[in-house]
């Protein structure tokens, strides 16, 4: 029952070797030196103060077959109590430390990986859905806490290791080499069990971002569900997909249940051959009772580290898978890069594309500019080749053309939301590409086709490119985008909360809102990527003067996608196929009798009395027919 | 398996065939969680589970106790059972990590099936919650609680739940056989350590309470951020601000830094720790005076079983620290699911409700609206007529409430005041399932799932791919799906970028012809510049009117001029409605829509409209 919903990897995956992904993860906590030092010496005491416990308990035992010196033997325990106090203290400073280190350490971790996914250009979120990125950035850093944890505590239990060993060592040479032969054989399995385990691992981590993205997906077409009545349909698909990561997960667990009990094994005939050799030195007077003792306390010592490796292997192992997806994320080179980092006094707003090339690439090349020509050329749908255009500073170029024309993806380029691969754009001579990005951004003003508010109050929403505007240029903004009588209709006027993508507004009003937004940014470069969903006759005219305005003193671009908007501009242009096909301003156009008086005649052929009249019988028609 | 009794006490959309735990929901998040965990064979698992860790605890303690006697014969020079002791902690050594293994199993099993039913009982809630609900809900706080806390659950099971019968019987076997093996005084230290360590535990776990709870309340709260700004990432890049939506991901992140450093200095001063170092040397100690007192059975061998035996201690009180902390952890979680799950639903299923087939007269009485949780109405006092098969065009300024209105008509929202009726019959007297099934909605916003146009023309309704074909023709979608790479077989991205705005209307018009309801919403609100488009539009949503019930709202004169009703709407009110040729006499609003569009003279309008 795969429902086409893989487990397959995305393709930013790579592949770590082990000891890259821990340099890479021991880079982070290099960080914080204090704290790790503190970490350090308070975890070597503890280690100490552990391994020193069993070894006075000893001397007591051997003391108690001796001499039996009742004051020696207090003095013994009195030192055990003290011992145990300060190990506690240790641990203390060691636990707080500890927490502050990884808590910062993945805070860090969260920083960089948000920060590298921000980075990224448009093709990138085209491809990876939302709901796949954030389980890597928010759950995967988790996985990576819990993992940095255990770690810690185990390093531990590893000092305790090797302490106990020295003294092993002084004690019975045969016993101590029987324990350390035992080692091997943990290694292999855990070694063995390691590959396995990590591939589990992954499965398991994408099926459930799988089910992350499902669920994201569903809670947000819920009222198409809804109103189709299909949250059975939704229902099934999902229990196909949650049962999916019950048995990727189930079968992860069932792998690294078998390395505890296997190593387990181990441990039981290690404490068998320490009975048996112990019992026969014992019988044979070389051993003591206090050491024996020691030995078996010893074996559990031992033991302690390797089991807990051993059955923290999961999460060990998830924590470096973990780590192995953020990495990935954080290694992805952005394909948008800037070759220099120019900052303008003032951007004037001359444009120019110069022989442009451009195919929205459709695989992981696109993830490498650099790597562009080594890749076997293979056949793409070019959206430009060989495209010129000059836009003069202050001119407002009107773009119309089909569906599919490129008509947006000159925006989207000029926006620098996608990297081209031939040809330059410059703007007042200088290529875009050698621009500081957010110098440029910050003059540019985009309204995109689909308005995208906010979960947040209307005020800041249009603040939110200029946060420090106060109210009455929010309010002058408003003003501009066609009035703002309709904010009085909401609950908390301008201090409403508009609702996740500004659900509470209506589309119209999104459009509004947005509007508003750009117009107080004050761009030197406006594009407008008219949105296909028209709003009512009223409020249309409000925005035609609006953009009127707005348009005047900066270069503009504007997408057409009602020619309504474009007989005030400059000069149109017509767009086919990511080629000008015609040129000219709205009169000499018509003048042409070519593609754009066609479209602008069959547009107003709708928009005409006569057609509405005529749309009659074309409704009743085929409202009545057959 | 059990049968399901439907939920009673609260509202539901849609419920599965089966919700064994709908009553359990209300009465809090432990009692839940236990329901669960002893929910169907469940319970077989958690049983065999238990016994199979106590049988575990009792061969280690009955190791340490067989050592012990072995050591004191070899002390004494009595090699003869050398071998049978061998062999015995062979046995034992070898056999329980077998038990364990077994063990394990199960409690991975169960572990992932809690996991897998909780989240599928929190996924058909939400299916089940009303719209007015889901409006009010962050996406990303959702899928929170949906993966990351339905985890939790998992976490309990394993390690959690084994951890603590572990320590339960690691606590109270050793306690046992030294109660059974040794002088009477030794539960002295042991007896003393657990009274204290119940009490410190309990306290620890009542700390942890609240910074559990910050924990998973501040995750959400990351994830809704990260979700919303990676979903506006056009317009966070297009403002060039990615510096202030980082730093509102990190403010929320490092929340979350500050409540699991909380929850690590709680951890760290975690006292059972030092009791049970304390207990173990006390016990050391009290077992040498008796040595010294001369008491027979303290030989030396006993004593380094007897602090074997008290070593076990250790490890509950060990593990005490971490496992509280996931089952806090999951608590909290459990009461982040309930939370949304207990969050009453204004709109039932109605499952006795009618299901006859609807004709298609609508009539809205009186209607006032206004959405959950503002005191706004939206719609005030609404009230109109129209016979089945009419079309109704809406129009009005943009924020009217024409999108709202019609969502009254299929239940998205109820109503507030008065009635909505179709064929006279109020619409809360229906089967919601019925009632929805026969109502279609063409969104304003078209919006597709990320799987194919097949799939996406077949979801209201599944068809066949001919069906799908024919109905996309009719939707003049046909057309420019059959020129995609794999046709109706390509995959709509996740925003459904592919497709544009006129296009995605149109495949939404082919699943609305799918499903072929009586009663037609259409929330059209697409300019298309080309002809070629606006025509094609044009005729599908002709198309579509055909023989239903239809609502319009959309700014298209000629769909307007020649609908059977039109409601002029301005700012939640009915100015005016009725016919084109009555309302272009009597409605100064309904004219300015034509004199703005055509920059005309009101006089001259109405000569060139033929009205005098």
């Amino acid at each position: 029952m795969g429902f086409g919903l893989g487990l397959g990897s995305e393709e930013y995956d790579r592949i770590y070797r082990d000891r890259d992904l821990v340099r890479r993860i021991v880079s982070y906590f290099v960080d914080h030196k204090l704290q790790m030092s503190v970490v350090i010496i308070f975890l070597t005491l503890t280690s100490f103060v552990n391994s020193l416990s069993p070894l006075l308990s000893r001397e007591a035992i051997n003391e108690l077959e001796s001499t039996r010196d009742w004051s020696y033997l207090l003095l013994l325990i009195l030192l055990t109590f003290t011992l145990n106090g300060f190990g506690w203290i240790f641990n203390y400073f060691r636990q707080r430390n500890s927490s502050l280190v990884i808590g910062d350490v993945v805070l860090k971790l969260r920083q960089d990986v948000n920060a590298a996914v921000l980075n990224h250009d448009l093709s990138f979120y085209d491809k990876y859905p939302t709901g796949k990125i954030v389980s890597r950035i928010n759950t995967d850093s988790q996985d990576f806490g819990q993992t940095a944890e255990l770690s810690m505590q185990l390093i531990s239990s590893f000092l305790i290791v090797f302490v106990v060993l020295g003294v092993l060592l002084t004690i019975n040479i045969p016993l101590t080499i029987t324990v350390l032969g035992m080692v091997p054989f943990i290694f292999i399995i855990a070694l063995a069990f390691r590959k396995v385990a990590r591939k589990r691992t992954l499965e398991g981590q994408r099926a459930l971002a799988t089910v992350n993205s499902f669920v994201q997906e569903t809670v947000s077409g819920i009222s198409i569900a809804k109103t189709f009545r299909q949250e059975q349909k939704l229902y099934n698909k999902f229990n196909g997909v949650n049962e999916q990561s019950y048995r990727a997960n189930l079968r992860r667990a069932y792998v690294f249940n078998f390395v505890f009990p296997a190593l387990s094994i181990v441990q039981g005939i290690a404490l068998v051959l320490i009975m048996w050799i112990g019992g026969e030195g014992a019988l044979g007077g070389q051993l003591k009772a206090g050491d024996f003792y020691l030995f078996l306390q010893s074996l559990w010592l031992f033991f302690f580290p390797l089991l807990s490796i051993a059955s923290f292997w999961p999460s060990f192992q998830a924590g470096l898978a973990a780590s192995e997806r953020i990495f990935a994320l954080v290694d992805t080179p952005p394909t948008v890069l800037q070759d220099e980092d120019l900052v303008l006094e003032k951007i004037r707003g001359k444009i120019e594309f110069m022989n442009l090339g451009f195919s929205y690439v459709v695989s992981a090349d696109v993830l490498d500019r650099g790597k562009q020509d080594i890749l076997p050329e293979i056949a793409r749908a070019k959206v430009f080749s060989n495209f010129s255009l000059k836009i003069n500073s202050g001119e407002s170029l009107a773009i119309v053309g089909h569906t599919g024309a490129g008509k947006s993806s000159l925006a989207k380029l000029l926006a620098r939301f996608y990297e081209f691969q031939d040809g330059d754009i410059t703007i007042d001579g200088i290529s875009i590409r050698n621009f500081n990005l957010k110098f440029y951004r910050k003059h540019i003003g985009i309204i995109p086709q689909t308005p995208f508010l906010w979960a947040d109050t209307l005020e800041n929403n249009i603040k939110y490119s200029k946060p420090s505007a106060t109210k009455e240029e929010v309010l002058w903004a408003l003003e501009q985008a066609g009035g703002a009588d309709w904010v009085d209709d909401l609950p908390n006027g301008l201090e409403t909360n508009i609702r996740e993508r500004g659900t509470l507004l209506s589309m119209g009003q999104r459009q509004l809102v947005v509007f508003a937004r750009t117009l107080l940014e004050n761009p030197s470069i406006l594009i407008l990527d008219e949105a296909t969903a028209s709003v009512d006759p009223f409020t249309e005219t409000r925005i035609q003067e609006a953009l009127e305005k707005t348009i005047k003193g900066r270069t503009s671009i504007i997408i057409a996608h009602r020619l309504w908007t474009v007989r005030h501009v400059d000069r149109i242009i017509v767009l086919d196929h990511g080629k000008i096909v015609e040129e000219g301003n709205h009169d000499e156009l018509i003048q042409l009798k070519g593609h754009y008086a066609k479209l602008y005649d069959t547009y107003f052929r709708h928009q005409s009395l006569e057609y509405i009249e005529k749309a009659k019988e074309f409704v009743t028609t085929v409202k009545e027919g057959n | 398996m059990a049968t399901g009794t439907r939920v009673q006490n609260h509202k539901m959309e849609f419920t599965a065939k089966e919700d064994p735990f709908g009553d359990i929901r209300s009465k809090g998040a432990k009692r839940w969680i236990i329901a669960h965990i002893f929910h169907g064979t469940n319970k077989f698992f958690v049983l065999i589970i238990f016994f199979g860790t106590i049988l575990t605890s009792i061969l280690n303690s009955a190791l340490m106790v067989i050592i012990g006697v072995a050591i004191d014969e070899f002390m004494a020079g009595m090699g003869d059972r050398l071998f049978q002791y061998v062999v015995v902690i062979f046995i034992i050594g070898v056999g329980s990590p077998f038990l364990n293994l077994v063990n394990n199993l199960l409690r991975e099993t169960l572990a992932q099936r809690m996991e897998r039913d909780t989240r599928q009982e929190f996924y058909t809630n939400l299916l089940g919650k009303s719209q007015s609900f889901h409006d009010q809900q962050k996406i990303g706080d959702i899928m929170a609680r949906t993966t990351n806390d339905v985890r939790m659950l998992n976490f309990l099971i394993s390690p959690a739940l084994s951890l603590i019968f572990e320590s339960f019987s690691a606590l109270v076997i050793p306690i046992l056989f030294i109660f059974l093996f040794y002088p009477t005084e030794l539960l002295l230290a042991p007896l003393v350590f657990t009274v204290l360590f119940v009490i410190t535990l309990r306290s620890y776990i009542r700390k942890l309470g609240p910074v559990a709870a910050r924990l998973r309340g501040e995750f959400g709260q990351m994830n809704a951020i990260l979700n919303e700004t990676l979903s506006g990432i056009e317009v966070v890049k297009g403002s060039s601000n990615e510096e202030y939506e980082s730093k509102k991901y990190l403010k929320n992140a490092q929340l979350f830094r500050n409540a699991f450093v909380e929850q690590g200095y709680i951890m760290a001063r975690y006292l059972p720790l030092l009791l049970i170092a304390f207990a173990v040397t006390f016990g050391l100690g009290h077992a040498i005076f008796l040595n010294l007192q001369g008491v027979p059975s303290m030989e030396i061998g006993q004593i380094i079983a007897y602090v074997g035996l008290l070593g076990n201690l250790r490890f509950p009180t060990f593990i005490s620290i971490w496992v509280f902390s996931i089952v806090r952890l999951a608590i909290s979680g459990s009461e982040r699911l309930l939370e949304v799950m207990n969050t009453e639903s204004d709109i039932d299923e109605n499952i006795q409700g009618r299901t006859a087939e609807i004709v298609g007269g609508i009539s809205f009485r009186n209607v006032t609206f206004s959405y959950p949780g503002s005191s706004q109405p939206v719609l005030h006092n609404i009230g109109f007529e129209v016979q089945p098969g009419q079309t109704v065009a809406i129009v009005g300024t943009t924020g009217a409430g024409k999108t709202t209105l019609t969502k009254l008509i299929s239940r998205l929202y109820d109503v507030i005041e008065g009635q909505v009726l179709i064929d006279g019959v109020d619409v809360k007297d229906y089967h919601l399932e019925s009632l929805r099934s026969q109502i279609s909605y063409i969104e304003q916003d078209v919006f597709l799932f990320s799987s194919s146009v097949f799939e996406n023309i077949s979801f209201g309704k599944t068809g066949s791919i001919d069906q799908v074909i024919k109905v996309a023709k009719e939707a003049q979608a046909h057309d420019f799906i059959s020129k995609f790479p794999k046709g109706y077989y390509t995959e709509v991205g996740e925003r459904g970028v592919q497709l544009s705005g006129g296009e995605r209307q149109r495949v939404a018009i082919a699943r609305a012809f799918l499903a072929d309801p009586k009663i037609l919403i259409l929330d059209d609100s697409t300019s298309a510049i080309d002809s070629e488009t606006e025509d094609k539009i044009q005729y599908a949503i002709s198309n579509i009117l055909k023989g239903r019930t239809t609502f319009l709202i959309t700014h298209r004169l000629s769909q307007i001029r020649w609908a059977d009703l039109i409601l002029v709407m301005k700012r939640g009110t009915i100015i005016a409605q009725g016919t084109h040729e009555e309302l272009i006499k009597t409605s100064e609003e309904y004219r300015k829509i034509f004199v703005k569009r055509f920059d005309l003279r009101e006089e001259q309008l109405l000569k060139e409209m033929g009205v005098t």
